[in-house]
């Protein structure tokens, strides 16, 4: 087999980062149950950090770490992409936590998680 | 130098953690020490203003890594201009909320207190921060903060609106991380005066994508149509201080952020007129959906709403005298909009749907909290000789140097439209017979003093617009000074 069909697979993560996005997507604005929908939010935030990651890799590179094995030659990946998704993740977690919380309210509030039945306000 | 810009982070954000510390040992505290800390904070952003406009910016490298590597933060003109009005507003929030509803409980202050520090660090990083991804963080902080105090009444649909604003805010901040990360990919760095200078290096078609994912992703925040449908919900179930705290705080921040990317990160030709058109129709669309309003707090918040609007419209003419008036329309919205949010709750207090009806003959119930609802009333639609008057005088002027008369002939027909509804509610106010048999309720001292102060602001503004437009006119320039932002950030040496 040829290699430049591996060439295409590379760029296979940057497809696959981008449908788990849209998956999510769909599932915050399409499903009309709020724990679907916080599914869905988290979803696109794993997709978008998936993507982050791919956009700091280099082929054949190692760990971005000065360690007694180094030798000065091989390439390292991009560490700053890595710390940004850290901190993405934090926040998406953090954003998860509320949204739970919030549904919690509304199902004491109102016995019923589907949006279509929650119309006190217009949605 | 009495101080460093990293304070303004540092102590709300300690704050924020030692409250419940502190409240442990002794309860009051909690109400006590933001009020302290804010006050703090006012002295410490007027003494840096004036330190800024006569020695130029300061560029605080944070951690001991240099521009274009580490954070840093910038304290010019025009970030120092905001950031004073912010802590401003966000200690008269503090005083207003002081005792607010006398029987809150302990645990329920605590909580308030707690994330009205965090909404002012979001904020306030926001404005200050050099660097596009910690730009982000902070966005996130102020969304969170912002999210948990919209649902702070368990009561009413506060719940529902705060996860609306939620849905919309989260998926801000995908679509704001995409565009960082666009940025990234291209150009290899995170700190803005090193973005923009290097801004030309960029692929076109990239650099269009992330801009309209920046103006989506911050128009959210910014409450721009068709972006802001959480806005009305939010302001209308959080408790009148937050309402107040969004108005003045929250949105400031985001519109700042808009304005940075427009002015001095991107350098795309049509940004200008984008910031125009989307302007245009969020003014026209929120004015027309206020005067179809029932509540009162609702109509507030789409007037809320048309300001921003003319200031996107003001800051897209792209001269120094528009952006002058947009910053005298923001300073005059963040003095004005509380003020009518703060009395407006008093209002329709006891009422339970706080309908615009509910006002009926407060006038002789309540008349001093009346009386200061209409002077709100009277400065934002821009009637001389209050505030609102030189602001709107100065937008128009700015607007005809430039030759757009469509615009201003558009702007003056949206004002009458907004002159229509808000004195519809004075009407009702004064003229109209009570129908219900709910008592107003008497506001408590600090709300007094606080009204009173931004009503004398109004006035004092109206009667000596030369008392602000020298500050003004050093934070237009300094927006407009490109080169000199880069230039000051990247030879930022560490103090």
């Amino acid at each position: 087999m040829d290699s430049t069909y591996f060439q295409y697979l590379d760029y296979a993560v940057y497809g696959t980062a981008v449908l788990v996005m849209l998956t999510g997507l769909y599932a915050a604005l399409v499903k009309r149950s709020l724990l679907k929908i916080v599914i869905g939010l988290s979803i696109v935030d794993s997709g978008l950090n998936l993507l982050i990651v791919t956009l700091g890799y280099l082929k054949g590179g190692t760990a971005p770490i000065f360690s007694a094995g180094y030798d000065g030659t091989q390439t390292m990946v991009d560490p700053i992409p890595q710390a940004l998704v850290l901190t993405a993740i934090v926040i998406g977690f953090g954003v998860t936590a509320v949204a739970l919380s919030l549904v919690i309210r509304l199902w004491r509030h109102h016995h019923t998680l589907y949006i279509d039945e929650i119309k006190n306000l217009k949605w | 130098m009495v101080g460093t810009p990293v304070l303004f982070i540092a102590i709300p954000l300690l704050a924020a953690f030692l409250i419940p510390l502190i409240g442990m040992v002794w309860k009051e505290s909690v109400r006590i020490i933001p009020g302290l800390v804010l006050a703090y904070l006012l002295v410490l952003a007027i003494n840096l203003l004036s330190y800024v406009t006569v020695n130029g910016p300061i560029v605080e490298v944070i951690a001991g890594w240099a521009p274009p590597i580490g954070i840093n933060l910038v304290f010019n003109a025009f970030s120092g201009f905001l950031v004073t009005i912010m802590v401003f507003m966000g200690l008269l929030v503090w005083l207003y909320s002081y005792r607010f509803k006398s029987n809150v409980e302990y645990e329920a202050a605590r909580k308030y207190f707690l994330l009205l520090m965090m909404l002012v660090t979001g904020s306030v990083g926001i404005v200050l921060t050099g660097d596009i991804f910690n730009m982000f963080v902070f966005i996130e902080i102020t969304g969170i903060s912002g999210y948990a105090l919209t649902a702070f009444y368990t009561g009413r649909d506060s719940a529902e609106a705060s996860f609306k604003y939620l849905m919309m805010g989260s998926i801000a901040s995908v679509l704001l991380l995409l565009a960082i990360m666009i940025i990234y990919s291209q150009l290899g760095t995170l700190n803005m005066a090193d973005v923009a200078s290097k801004m030309h290096l960029m692929d076109p078609k990239l650099k269009a994508v992330s801009f309209i994912l920046f103006v989506i992703a911050l128009g959210i925040e910014a409450e721009v149509f068709p972006l802001n449908g959480w806005a009305p919900d939010a302001y209308a179930e959080a408790p009148g201080p937050v309402g107040a705290a969004f108005a003045g705080i929250v949105v400031k921040a985001a519109v700042y952020a808009l304005i940075r990317y427009t002015y001095t990160i991107f350098d795309l030709s049509g940004a200008f007129n984008l910031l125009i058109i989307i302007g245009l129709i969020t003014l026209v669309v929120a004015e027309v959906a206020a005067i179809r309003q029932e509540k009162l707090k609702r109509m507030l918040a789409y007037s809320s709403i048309g300001q921003m609007g003319l200031v996107l419209v003001s800051f897209g003419i792209g001269t120094k005298e528009g952006v002058f008036a947009a910053l005298f329309i923001m300073l005059n919205h963040a003095i004005i909009k509380p003020l009518l949010f703060f009395s407006g709750s008093y209002l329709v207090y006891h009422s339970k749907k706080k309908m615009i009806s509910d006002v009926d003959g407060m006038g002789k119930l309540a008349p001093l909290t009346s009386i200061l609802f209409t002077l709100g009333a009277f400065a934002i639609v821009g009637l001389p000789p209050f505030a609102g008057f030189w602001s709107k005088l100065s937008f128009l002027m700015a607007a005809a140097d430039s030759n757009m008369l469509l615009i201003i002939g558009l702007i003056l027909t949206v004002s009458v439209v907004e002159l229509v509804y808000y004195m519809r509610v004075v009407n009702r106010i004064f003229f109209f017979k009570r129908a219900t048999h709910l008592l107003a309720r008497r506001p408590t001292f600090n709300a007094y003093v606080v009204m009173i102060v931004l009503g004398l602001m109004i006035l004092g503004i109206g009667f000596y617009p030369d008392s602000v437009s020298n500050y003004l006119h050093h934070a237009a320039n300094s927006l407009f000074d490109k080169s000199q932002y880069i230039h000051s950030v990247l030879t930022a040496t560490i103090q």
